[in-house]
């Protein structure tokens, strides 16, 4: 089914809320979920592949600073979602870069890696430039590289699978980030050892994508929007005779 | 950014002081001015020669079945579609939680092609429960005033017109329970309308609609009068056509968007305080004292005589008739001089009810159109609450201490001052009002209130800063992420000259219904007659031009744009107006 993009961040926003969100955290969930879908990223597909570890994530608990100074800082994402846990990380990166000139967070133990880019894009839009890494633990092993011009909403990515690893045993489940205010970070590819390049975003396609989405909708399963609607039903309240007075006396 | 925060805590001279305007009850008496959406609306019609046509009229004798209207701008091609059904009288609500109304319609973008008109045919009329087509830019719907309705009908019908009394009393044949724009139900989205100059003003699209309804509720009666009696039948008079606007039912649902949409009403309020400034600032001529006398008179003539069921508000329309009547002789005898705009507010806001002091802004915004009307150009806005991590928690104690005063000042311990709570039902999602301790729901409560968030956050960061005096605001909110939400509100509105609704919306005598007028206002609505504290009747384009005066390309925009406060037609006869071939003169 077609839903507008408002929909879908209403609905992604009041079911975060169902989960548990707090108010602002929900926002951003939501805003995250749904700019990845606008540009055709497989924000939902994310999502969806997430949701129940997402419902079963503990409301209370979040990131933890392991350690920091004026320029870098190393967090535990305690396995959760980075939709429940990672958008004050990144406004911690974002405090550091804009003190420091250039910042390098790392977020160890974090899931659905992909759906950072939605508040990425937040941060480049208030000027700053923007580059997240991480890897991916498969075999052949992939590599993700995003990274945002400051003041631009827009990505530029590039997916790549390497071959040429020297061995080691670090679980690959976490995500560094480069935010600087006056150098551009964009990913260029460029390199001595062998890659097979998967999957190139550039600006001008996203854009594309973009604009098709706000014109003829975004296409969501029924199984899923059902799914979060029942979700958001838990921060409705049920409805009886008497709380109809809540709205007013009927004309 | 921080420099920004600290910038905009010193408001301009000429602007009022956010306190006052800000203050909920002064905020719920606000009237219509011509920066409201409406009138923007009609000056960008007549200013761009839009036409709007009737295209397709298929309705059988009962009144029922589509009416297609062509709105063509110089930009942009677009269709109001209408569908017309028969409801019962049990089902005809104006809450949300209905489920069928007399008319379902919407503003498509582009043409309506076969394919795409049985989409319509199919969803419109189910509104929430259908699944909207992305080209339409709005949907909406509507319900009749039976009793209205039956007297134009009738009289018509008889070849008499309708006595004017009855627009008097009921200001319109249709009112509107729920106007939607904004990607509700798969619509098209906010973000369509942003590049689009045909719309790129606030709730214009809606606007747009609700204009083209009013000329299919003149339109149907007068089929079913020609249906009744086809031999007698007559028209309604222009001047009666005129007189009849569009009428709108609102409840609590409107509340959520004010709070909500904090920079929006920022945009609104200070583009309105920023006129009323400008309208100060001017110095006074013999010709702009006529005319604010002028608009003296015409609202105090169209409060004279509408009038309203509910007793309070009919109080409150005789107060401000009898404070014109004060203001219109000091006006008359005081000698010109350049500072007698701000004499003349600082008067009135010593002496006269909030009610008086608004409506008296609001007309000398109407003085200056030239210098005025360019800030409709600044009512829009992208909503956007952002974090500024890197200001010193010591810095963000200041700003809530300066600029949220007036939400520490409230005593929450005070029963009465967390009375209230607001929640969602799961009845189509209506909000509604839950007594604290008493109903249930209360552990999901919607964060409306800011004023106890604010204290929440304060207290919190203030005893954080007694063991990190250093601590930037990121460091506080890692520590404590949950007041993450009314931080950025803070940092984000604390650069704002207006837009935090300063009220406690728990205190026991809040008034939801200032915050529905608030809104309405700007829309352009009028006529305002609540029902309880919840629920209002307005009336919007009362007295605005007639699509066949816009299709006619008018020359005198002035002249066009001039019409608020409208008048009953004082030329027609109660109950036998142009019943006369002589008189028809002036019928379509």
């Amino acid at each position: 089914m077609k839903v507008s993009f408002n929909e879908l961040q209403g609905l992604s926003r009041k079911a975060f809320i169902g989960i548990g969100f707090a108010e602002g955290h929900a926002d951003d969930a939501a805003d995250m979920v749904t700019w990845m879908e606008s540009y055709d990223l497989h924000g939902l597909e994310a999502l969806n592949l997430g949701l129940e570890h997402l419902i079963g994530e503990d409301p209370d608990t979040y990131p933890e600073i392991l350690y920091q100074d004026s320029d870098l800082a190393v967090v535990d994402g305690h396995n959760l979602s980075v939709l429940r846990a990672c958008n004050l990380a990144l406004e911690l990166a974002f405090a550091k870069a804009r003190s420091r000139g250039l910042s390098v967070i790392k977020i160890r133990r974090c899931r659905q890696r992909q759906l950072i880019m939605g508040y990425l894009a937040r941060l480049s839009a208030r000027g700053m430039n923007v580059t997240a890494f991480w890897r991916n633990a498969q075999s052949p092993l992939t590599e993700q590289v995003v990274g945002f011009r400051a003041n631009s909403t827009v990505p530029s990515i590039r997916v790549y699978a390497v071959e040429e690893v020297p061995e080691e045993n670090e679980p690959n489940d976490g995500i560094t980030l480069f935010m600087a205010n006056h150098v551009d970070l964009l990913p260029t590819m460029r390199s001595d050892f062998k890659y097979d390049l998967l999957a190139k975003h550039d600006e001008s396609e996203l854009l594309a994508v973009r604009e098709r989405a706000m014109t003829s909708g975004i296409e969501v399963s029924g199984e899923l929007w059902l799914r979060l609607k029942e979700l958001a039903q838990y921060a409705l309240v049920e409805s009886f005779d008497a709380s109809r007075l809540g709205a007013g006396p009927a004309e | 950014m921080i420099d920004a925060v600290l910038q905009a805590a010193r408001v301009a001279p000429a602007l009022r002081q956010q306190s006052l305007v800000m203050d909920l009850e002064r905020l719920g008496t606000l009237v219509p001015s011509r920066l409201s959406f409406a009138r923007s609306l009609i000056r960008q019609m007549a200013r761009q020669r839009w036409q709007i046509t009737q295209e397709y009229f298929a309705l059988d004798d009962g009144g029922y079945g589509e009416v297609i209207y062509r709105v063509q701008t110089p930009h942009g091609r677009y269709h109001v579609v209408i569908f017309s059904q028969h409801i019962t009288d049990e089902e005809r609500t104006d809450r949300v939680i209905a489920n069928a109304w007399d008319v379902t319609f919407g503003l498509v973008e582009g043409d309506v092609e076969d394919s795409l008109f049985t989409t319509l045919a199919e969803n419109v009329p189910l509104q929430e429960a259908g699944r909207q087509h992305p080209r339409l830019l709005v949907i909406s719907r509507a319900n009749k005033s039976l009793r209205n309705f039956e007297v134009f009908v009738q009289a018509l019908a008889a070849g008499k017109q309708p006595p004017v009394q009855a627009i008097r009393e009921v200001g319109y044949l249709y009112r509107t329970t729920a106007v939607y724009g904004n990607g509700k139900f798969g619509i098209a989205d906010y973000g369509r309308l942003q590049g689009n100059p045909d719309f790129r003003y606030p709730f214009s699209a809606q606007m747009t609609a609700v204009y083209v309804l009013r000329q299919f509720s003149i339109d149907q009666a007068e089929h079913l009068a020609r249906v009744a009696a086809p031999e007698t039948a007559v028209p309604l008079a222009n001047k009666l056509q005129r007189y009849l606007g569009i009428g709108n039912s609102t409840g609590l649902g409107m509340a959520p968007f004010l709070i909500r949409h904090p920079q929006l009403i920022n945009q609104w309020i200070h583009a309105r305080e920023q006129a009323l400034a400008t309208a100060k600032a001017q110095i006074p001529s013999e010709l702009s004292r006529e005319r604010l006398l002028a608009l003296c008179l015409r609202a105090q003539r169209y409060l004279d005589e509408t009038s309203v069921e509910n007793t309070a508000q009919a109080e409150r329309n005789a107060t401000v008739v009898e404070e014109l009547t004060d203001i219109i002789p000091w006006l008359e005898q005081i000698a010109l001089h350049e500072t007698l705009w701000q004499q003349l507010t600082d008067w009135s806001e010593a002496a006269q009810t909030t009610d008086t002091q608004e409506l008296l802004n609001t007309l000398l915004i109407e003085l200056y159109p030239e210098s005025v009307d360019m800030l409709e150009d600044a009512m829009a806005v992208e909503e956007k609450l952002e974090l500024i991590p890197d200001m010193p928690l010591v810095q963000l104690k200041q700003v809530i201490e300066t600029q949220f005063d007036w939400a520490l000042s409230e005593d929450f311990e005070a029963p009465e001052a967390k009375h209230w709570f607001w929640y969602q039902s799961v009845e189509k999602e209506e909000p509604r009002l839950g007594v604290r301790g008493v109903d249930p729901g209360e552990n999901k409560e919607l964060p409306l209130a800011i004023a106890p968030r604010v204290q929440r956050s304060y207290a919190a960061l203030t005893e954080f800063l007694q063991g990190n005096p250093k601590a930037l605001t990121i460091d506080f909110l890692l520590a404590q992420p949950k007041h993450m939400e009314s931080i950025r509100r803070i940092q984000t509105m604390a650069t704002t000259a207006y837009g935090e609704i300063q009220g406690n919306l728990w205190h026991r005598d809040m008034k939801p219904m200032h915050l529905l007028r608030a809104k309405l206002s700007f829309l352009g609505a009028n006529r305002f007659d609540p029902r309880g504290d919840r629920w209002v009747r307005v009336t919007f384009f009362q007295g605005a031009p007639l699509i066949d005066e816009l299709n006619g390309e008018p020359t005198d925009l002035f002249a066009f744009d001039d019409w608020s406060y409208a008048l009953a037609p004082t030329d027609l006869k109660v109950g036998e107006d142009f019943d006369t071939v002589e008189n028809h003169e002036s019928l379509v």
